[in-house]
């Protein structure tokens, strides 16, 4: 029908037009809270130390306003980048996960903390951390919030049944190369039949996270196609793990909580917050897990970040809420509460951090993951790893397909490549 | 679409007089109670549908991270559709999950529906029993059927090593895991469906079967001659929707792989079309890509449905079938001196 | 209606000839028959309920438990601690009340709604009844998950961000349910009752009520029960609309338990269960409308 053929044809155009002013120039922006004293942050469910959130909820410290906090269970980025599209019930402050790299294309979403006197605080974190809440156009937009230094979790008991020294020093004296964590690994599997880790993904993941180099420069520019590249490195590793068969090929959670329980695979490099997970799902290997030091060093997983859209109400009072929040004194509150990572290095030094022993028998957890934080070198996390994610599935298929690695390695960089064309990227 | 009931309105339109003037303000006259009927439908899908439905076509043409601008970009979007192999092993996938878990659902129901509505005792119970499936969280239950065909650890797994035969990677390998996405699909919706053929079996008057008994039928004639013919209407809905549900395959492989990295499972096994098309605009932030497979996904469906239209509502089925109750009953045919129930 | 089935062979006759053991025939016959479909049954059931047994047990375990190995298929002492816990996290009663008026609002509405359409379009024929029709099943085929954001700015247009409007109204009425009902309406209408209720001088409203309605009973009552199944289960539009933290749905609730390292699962199951008991209550009620016998003496033929 003609009729409707036409208005279909000019309600898309107009449509079109709305959409390409980015769905903000028509329809009022409508405030979260009706409260003019009151700001709105989104968080989720013990990213932010409760205590500190009831101080809050009555006055933010140094202003007039209070905060009302929701939390956002799954789907928080869809529902934070819903809101920001329609520019509507944009929360005043919110929590980004390490994921932050998805907001740098959109980045002028997010205030420039600089411009709210951010610089007087930098002494106080991390650098490596500081600067993955920076832009590739240098702007300082995600403040830090908690951290993720890694470290090799092993199964002492499993080391003793395999004959293998297993005390944290010896471990980590054993494993300073990746070659050598694989020679570890062949003779746990020998005399015990365990595995190192989960999967060699997993392994393939952590160098990553370790390295100062990752996939993509500032620039936007891919790493991995170079003739020596962190990537590349990591890629080989990852093989030569598979091809010794020292990681478990467990890759669905059930498998890997069984194998973890059950010592099949007797170790794990991943983040400090891990340790909570594996107490809540399997308890009863209280005291037999220690920590080592990973290959070469240490590299950070995770870790969270809190910043402040452009439509927030009280930008000052917002700033102050977030230097509040993460002063030394409140982040180690916080990591006694609810076991947040600090990211201000003074918080260890205040001596009221309290440690959660008994989990790694006599080894001291915040001891060993402060020297772990130290260590971490500082990196680049560029938003287009995103599309980067086929060297993982690859690797994976390497593992669990048994596909031939050279052809699965040149599938994920002609498939990485393809993705970013599509996205603008001159490959 | 069959048209077995001569339904009302047609016999009196026959009679109007066939004046340009008169038809033309009569239709609307004569039949207002049944556009009224209708409207609320179309009205909410103008108000509430039709914005977004234009809003994704458009998005289609363009590339869009969900927040920024807007880029348009023509075509660009279908032609990298057309070449990008993930999105065709996702349809493969999507059709060949659909094979394993539809069709077996759908017999299952109905034998079911069947077995229900004989004379037994603590039908309520049965009942509930089968429709607990299509109720519980479907998080819940890729915990549940994860552990069930765990590789290593799992229930399956001990039990063939019990029966002396080899394990099965059912996680780890790309046909595995769509034989357990299928088992989860069929566990879920055969309960539901089997419901849905309760109810019509309920609707089949009970003096049909009765008469059939005193001429002697048994269970299988009743079963082809009377009740089939007379759920055709109802079939052809739990077919259809069937058809669209696997299609759209989304809740089960995303549960089970949807948080790990690789969302398709091992090597892309579990990747549907609607987890892909989720996955580039969720996870990607391309929605532009999203729309365009959501589009393509629409062209596919419209196909599919036509096709099993076609082949549930034709009263004379030749040639090959999909369909296995149409077998059924052309061998019934066949052994036979061919007897059609006149349904009305 | 009429029923035409063929006249049954000469040994038939025979066999009827000499009753006792016809009878034992038969009496063994469908014994074993009954044994058979019992049997048949009983193991349907028992996979059908099984993965929602480990549900029942995960709510009564702790994370530990839950993901331990070997899997524990027992119940657990922890279920009231598991339950006490999601009501101090969640503002659980609160978010049960919401979602049961809301999804009562929206059964009521696509029964009534939808049961209109269906009958028009399954017993009465109109101009255009078929373009519509197909109309209508493209919408039915139409991608849904793109249009968070276009729906999103349509609410906020209209107000009704954080309104439990933008739940109810815009599924008011839904191609799904008029295709099913409509598929009743052809199965177990008969023509000649409409025919008979427009000789009588009802208009289409009136047959509507008086016969369509009650004859499509189980159809209706199936699209109740799961349009009110549905909308308790819908996640992720109430989780973008739903702005105020006291005014949630039990899905959105739910889903606040997922902490961002550590979740505490035996929680998280023991609100899955609160989730679906009020949802096995509803079929439970509903579903008695299977039992009756639908036009059973309405018309003799």
């Amino acid at each position: 029908m003609a009729f409707s053929r036409r208005s279909l044809l000019a309600g898309a155009a107009g449509l079109g037009a709305l959409a390409a002013g980015g769905l903000s120039a028509c329809g009022s922006r409508t405030s979260i809270s009706s409260d003019p004293n009151e700001l709105v942050i989104w968080y989720w469910d013990r990213s932010i130390d409760p205590a500190l959130l009831s101080i809050a909820a009555k006055q933010i410290p140094g202003t007039r306003r209070h905060l009302r906090a929701d939390i956002i269970g799954g789907s928080f980025d869809t529902k934070l980048r819903t809101s920001l599209a329609g520019n509507a019930y944009i929360p005043d402050l919110t929590n980004i996960n390490s994921n932050v790299s998805l907001y740098f294309p959109n980045e002028d979403m997010f205030l420039d903390l600089d411009e709210l006197g951010a610089q007087n605080y930098k002494h106080l974190y991390f650098d490596w951390k500081w600067e993955l809440g920076v832009t590739p156009t240098n702007h300082f937009r995600f403040f830090p919030l908690d951290t993720g230094p890694t470290g090799f979790y092993y199964r002492q008991d499993v080391f003793d049944k395999a004959k293998i020294p297993s005390d944290p020093e010896s471990v980590g004296a054993a494993m300073k190369t990746w070659d050598e964590f694989i020679e570890l690994g062949q003779k746990l599997k020998r005399n015990v039949g365990s595995f190192m880790d989960i999967t060699a993904g997993q392994l393939f993941g952590q160098y990553i996270n370790a390295s100062p180099q990752r996939y993509f420069d500032k620039a936007g520019k891919p790493l991995y196609m170079n003739e020596t590249s962190t990537i590349r490195d990591a890629w080989n590793m990852a093989v030569k793990a598979i091809k010794a068969g020292i990681t478990g090929n467990q890759q669905v959670s059930t498998d890997q909580n069984a194998a973890w329980e059950s010592g099949k695979t007797a170790g794990h490099i991943e983040a400090v917050w891990w340790a909570q997970i594996l107490g809540d799902t399997a308890p009863d290997t209280k005291g037999k897990w220690r920590l080592a030091k990973q290959p070469v060093r240490a590299g950070n997983s995770g870790g969270s970040f809190i910043c402040i859209p452009h439509t927030c109400k009280d930008p000052e009072a917002a700033f102050k809420f977030i230097t509040w929040l993460n002063n030394p004194q409140n982040q180690a509150q916080a990591f006694n509460n609810i076991q947040l990572f600090p990211s201000a290095e003074d918080s260890f030094t205040l001596g009221t951090m309290k440690s959660n022993t008994g989990f790694f028998g006599d080894q001291d957890p915040l001891t060993f993951f402060l020297e772990a934080a130290k260590e971490v070198p500082t990196s680049f996390i560029s938003t287009y790893e995103a599309q980067a994610a086929f060297f993982g599935t690859e690797i994976t298929n390497v593992e669990a397909a048994g596909k031939n690695p050279d052809r699965a390695w040149d599938d994920a960089v002609a498939q990485t490549n393809k993705i970013l064309r599509k996205r603008g990227v001159h490959v | 679409m069959t048209v077995t009931n001569p339904a009302i309105g047609s016999a009196r339109a026959a009679e109007e007089p066939s004046t340009t003037e008169r038809r033309s303000r009569n239709p609307f006259k004569r039949f207002w109670p049944q556009y009224v009927a209708v409207a609320p439908f179309y009205i909410l899908f103008l108000v509430f549908g039709m914005f977004p439905l234009i809003f994704s076509i458009w998005l289609s043409f363009n590339d869009w991270d969900g927040m920024g601008q807007m880029k348009f970009v023509g075509l660009a979007q279908y032609r990298f559709l057309i070449t990008d192999s993930r999105f065709w092993l996702a349809v493969g996938n999507t059709f060949l999950i659909w094979i394993m878990s539809t069709i077996p659902m759908l017999f299952l129901a109905l034998v079911i529906a069947f077995l229900l509505h004989t004379n037994i005792r603590a039908k309520g119970f049965y009942r509930v029993a089968f429709f607990i499936p299509n109720v519980t969280s479907a998080v819940a239950m890729a915990i549940v059927f994860g552990s069930i065909f765990s590789n290593s650890f799992g229930i399956i797994n001990s039990f063939l090593n019990w029966l002396h035969l080899s394990q099965v990677p059912w996680l780890s390998n790309p046909w595995g895991i769509k034989v357990v996405i299928a088992v989860m699909v069929i566990w879920r919706w055969t309960g539901y469906n089997s419901i849905i053929y309760l109810a019509g079996l309920q609707a089949v008057s009970t003096e049909l079967y009765e008469a059939a008994r005193v001429d002697g039928a048994n269970n299988w004639h009743i079963f082809s001659r009377i009740t089939i013919p007379m759920l055709r209407p109802v079939i052809l809905f739990t077919v259809i929707t069937s058809t669209v549900g696997g299609l759209s395959l989304f809740t089960e492989p995303q549960v089970l792989f949807g948080n790990t990295s690789n969302i398709g499972g091992p090597a892309d096994g579990g990747l549907t079309i609607v987890l892909y098309q989720y996955y580039q605009a969720f996870n990607q932030f391309d929605f532009g890509y999203g729309a365009a497979i959501a589009w393509a996904l629409f062209i596919i469906a419209v196909v599919f449905a036509i096709i099993n239209w076609r082949l549930v509502s034709e009263r004379e089925v030749d040639g090959q079938k999909v369909f296995k109750v149409s077998r059924k009953q052309r061998a019934a045919h066949a052994s036979a001196e061919p007897t059609e129930v006149a349904a009305k | 209606m009429t029923t035409t089935v063929e006249t049954p062979p000469a040994a038939t006759t025979t066999r009827l000839g000499d009753p006792t053991k016809t009878s034992a025939n038969a009496r063994t016959r469908s014994l074993v028959g009954r044994i058979v479909t019992h049997v048949c049954i009983i193991i349907g059931v028992m996979f059908s309920i099984f993965p929602f047994y480990w549900l029942l047990v995960m709510s009564t375990q702790t994370t530990a438990q839950i993901f331990g190995y070997p899997p524990k298929l027992w119940f657990s002492s922890h279920l009231w601690q598991n339950l006490t816990q999601v009501t101090h996290d969640i503002p659980l009663f609160q978010s049960l009340l919401n979602t049961f008026l809301v999804s009562l609002a929206v059964a009521v509405l696509v029964m009534f709604f939808d049961s209109l359409a269906a009958f028009a379009f399954g017993k009465y024929e109109f101009p255009g009844k078929n373009g519509l029709f197909v109309l209508l099943l493209a919408t039915f085929l139409v991608p849904g998950s793109l249009s968070l954001v276009p729906s999103f700015v349509l609410m906020s247009w209209l107000g009704w961000t954080g309104s439990f409007a933008a739940l109810i109204v815009p599924g008011a009425a839904n191609a799904f349910g008029i295709f099913l009902l409509r598929q009743f309406a052809q199965t177990s209408i008969p023509n000649e009752m409409v025919e008979s209720a427009r000789v009588d001088g009802a208009g289409f409203f009136r047959t509507w009520w008086s016969i369509g309605v009650p004859m499509m009973r189980g159809g209706v009552a199936f699209l109740g029960i799961f349009t009110f199944i549905t909308t308790w289960n819908d996640y992720v539009w109430p989780l973008i609309i739903l702005v105020n933290p006291r005014r949630l749905t039990l899905q959105v609730a739910l889903s606040q338990l997922n902490a961002i390292y550590s979740t505490n699962f035996g929680e998280v199951m023991a609100g899955a269960v609160i989730s679906v008991v009020p949802l096995i209550g509803i079929f439970i009620i509903g579903s008695r409308h299977f039992i009756a016998n639908i036009a059973a003496g309405a018309i003799k033929g």
